[in-house]
């Protein structure tokens, strides 16, 4: 029995044996009040900034560290098909921490890219990953994911749109249609890939398996390491069989396990300290319990169904860089961009939270969320290539810099959130035949990068890193 | 005397301590205050003070839930004491879930406890819920609304087979059927033949008292809330 299986199947094993509690007592008593003392005992109360958005404070973030540290080690997380706590020894986190890899690798050949740990301003160069779960027509599938990877200075790794059928069926997710989907899913990647001329780049897949049925059905098509099996857990420090299917399938597969999960302000958790504190123990206890090879977890504002506005900015920042700072773990950070294709305000969304999330020492983000993914096809290349070339050119930022920048641009859109601009779809912005934005588009393009390049952010750093 | 169980009742509420708003709604009962004039007084306040909380970023989800939760069973008292006359006393009863196959249940269950604080008597069926299960307990509990959210694209087509579902079944006018969630639009919910959309929990809620107040039936006229446009 491999080392993986093994520990994959003591977490298994506490699922069925641990301490019982209700999800609704869960998320309603233990949640909110274990959080709300933890922040007390450390003095972790009122301490958003909203006038800083990106913390520039390191002894908060350690604060926050060490309390988050203890609150994965009182709670656990819970298991919502057993209804019992999965809880950790200190011993097994201490572990798992002194075996984290140095380095992980994604892709083969000519096309692999390395990951290593990221402190806060770090100048090593992060990883991008393209593009998140939006729908888009089958027929467009193809040329859209080609065109996500077309340039490797700004997209590193697969991770794909999300088909809106399959064989112009409806997917209805945990059906055999869903299962069928994750195959299909990977055929239409690899002739992208291929299109691409980037056979050998490192996927992150099933983009479209909403549930274990569509990794399950796909997984096997990208096998070995370099791929990835990805986990989302349910909001708030939970876990489900579903998620255990799809990481046994991982490692059966030989893949890195990206596992994460939410944590919102205004939810459970509670303020933006409590988000805080909840997104830095789920990071330290989903490489122990569910394998995570590096974590994918992160804040989301509740009333905005985002995470560009001021607080979840500063809880992102505050949460990234007290792990970042305390411990060697890799983590994927996403921002959730509410506007669409082709507005100032995607750009300028898309450019605070990257910035952020780069300066605070994440190692890898996942984008774009054009559109929140609200939209069928409103998702086109040049999204992710503007995603790509800020989170890269961001390394070796100071903190201090990019909190000055960011209080620049957040006043141009935060008023917009509850009603973002929709954008255009790719077939209106995007000529996918010459793989180019429409020339209104790259107008657009050039205009705000200009102007982001006066305000201080570094945007061409990326030609010259590589 | 009044006042000042007035108030606690509310405080109670807001603070999410279900047991004691339970136990101070008996006292009040016992005392032989109006059970209306409790619930006025004492519970739509305590209602009211935590969707201010809720919306001003001072209280948070948990409290929702359990100021739901309290009214639920606040009301058990009320109307058990007001005997015939409490049949008007409700806005209306939900059926509401996360449709099969999503398990992101967050946004749902914010509009479940703001129904709920509302006035609306809801049956949360939780997530992963097959169509059938949703009509099953429409039919059980006598409701007048089913609300399906859902954060997946691939579980979008379930919203859909509630509504065909109860086509084929002759239940089509029986039951308001709305729809939510992240990737739905007011586009989708013309489409599917639904009754209403709503943008968000708010607008939901809005979305549910409009379709009561309404006199068209179930199927005829598509209702879509959407406050942040307004």
């Amino acid at each position: 029995m491999s080392v993986r299986i093994n520990k994959i199947m003591n977490s298994l094993d506490k699922a069925y044996s641990g301490p019982v509690c209700t999800v609704k007592e869960w998320d309603t008593k233990v949640i909110p009040r274990t959080i709300k003392a933890k922040l007390k005992e450390h003095g972790l109360e009122k301490t958003l900034d909203m006038e800083n958005p990106i913390n520039c404070d390191d002894e908060l973030a350690d604060r926050f560290f060490k309390a988050g540290y203890e609150l994965a080690l009182e709670m656990g997380l819970l298991c919502t098909d057993t209804e019992r706590i999965i809880k950790i020894t200190e011993q097994e986190l201490q572990e798992t921490l002194r075996e984290y890899p140095e380095e992980i690798k994604f892709g083969r050949g000519k096309d692999q890219v390395v990951m290593r740990p990221r402190r806060p301003e770090s100048t090593v160069e992060p990883i991008v990953c393209a593009s998140l779960g939006i729908v888009v027509s089958e027929e467009l599938y193809v040329p859209i994911t080609e065109g996500l990877i077309k340039y490797p200075k700004l997209v590193d790794v697969l991770h794909g749109p999300t088909l809106a059928t399959v064989y112009g069926k409806k997917i209805r997710s945990g059906t055999p249609y869903e299962t069928l989907m994750g195959r299909y899913e990977a055929e239409l990647r690899r002739q992208a890939t291929y299109r691409a001329e980037r056979p050998g780049i490192g996927h992150t897949g099933i983009a479209g398996a909403v549930t274990h049925y569509g990794h399950l059905g796909g997984a096997a098509f990208f096998p070995g390491e370099g791929n990835n099996t990805m986990s989302l857990c349910p909001v708030e420090l939970k876990a489900s069989m579903s998620n255990f299917h799809r990481i046994v399938m991982g490692i059966n597969c030989g893949h890195n396990i990206r596992a994460g999960g939410f944590s919102y302000i205004g939810g459970y958790a509670g303020p933006a300290e409590g988000a805080v504190l909840a997104n830095i123990a789920t990071d330290l206890l989903l490489p122990v319990i569910l394998q995570a090879t590096y974590v994918s977890s992160y804040v989301y504002d509740l009333q905005l169904f985002g995470n560009c506005g001021r607080k979840a900015v500063w809880a992102n920042s505050v949460s990234t860089q007290a792990v970042s700072r305390n411990t060697n773990i890799m983590r994927n950070k996403i921002v959730n961009e509410t506007a669409g294709p082709m507005t100032e305000m995607f750009l300028y969304e898309a450019a605070v939270g990257l910035m952020n999330h780069c300066v605070s020492g994440s190692t890898k983000t996942t984008q774009p969320r054009s559109a929140g993914g609200r939209y069928t096809d409103y998702l086109t290349p040049m999204e992710a290539w503007w995603c790509g070339e800020v989170f890269k050119s961001c390394a070796g930022m100071t903190r201090k810099q990019a909190n000055e920048i960011a209080k620049k641009i957040l006043p141009k859109y935060e008023e917009k959130l509850p009603t973002p601009d929709k954008g255009y779809s790719v077939k209106e912005c995007f000529d996918l035949d010459n793989m180019r934005p429409t020339p209104e588009y790259e107008a657009l393009y050039h205009r705000v990068r200009n102007e982001l390049i006066e305000l201080g952010m570094p945007l061409d750093n990326v030609y010259c890193t590589k | 005397m009044k006042d000042q169980l007035f108030e606690r009742l509310s405080n109670a509420i807001a603070e999410g301590e279900v047991d004691d708003a339970v136990s101070i709604v008996k006292e009040g009962l016992d005392a032989g205050i109006p059970p209306l004039e409790i619930m006025e007084k004492g519970g739509t306040k305590g209602l009211k003070l935590v969707s201010e909380r809720f919306s001003e970023g001072t209280a948070y989800l948990p409290e929702l839930i359990l100021a739901g939760d309290s009214m639920t069973e606040i009301l058990k008292l009320v109307l058990e004491a007001l005997g015939d006359e409490a049949a008007s006393e409700r806005m209306g009863k939900v059926v509401i879930g996360q449709v099969k196959g999503d398990l992101h249940d967050i946004g749902k269950n914010v509009v479940s406890a703001l129904l709920s604080v509302n006035g609306f008597e809801v049956y949360d069926l939780g997530v992963d819920v097959d169509p059938k299960d949703f009509v099953n307990k429409a039919e059980e509990v006598g409701a007048s609304i089913i609300a399906s959210s859902t954060l997946l694209t691939t579980s979008m087509p379930y919203q859909e087979d509630i509504i065909t579902y109860l086509k084929d079944a002759k239940l089509r006018d029986k039951y308001y059927c709305v729809v939510g969630g992240g990737p739905v639009t007011p586009d989708w919910a013309e489409k599917i033949g639904a009754d209403g959309y709503g943008r968000n929990a708010t607008d939901a809620v809005e979305l549910c008292k409009k379709i009561m107040a309404s006199s068209k039936a179930p199927g005829q006229e598509i209702e879509a809330v959407d406050l942040g446009k307004a």
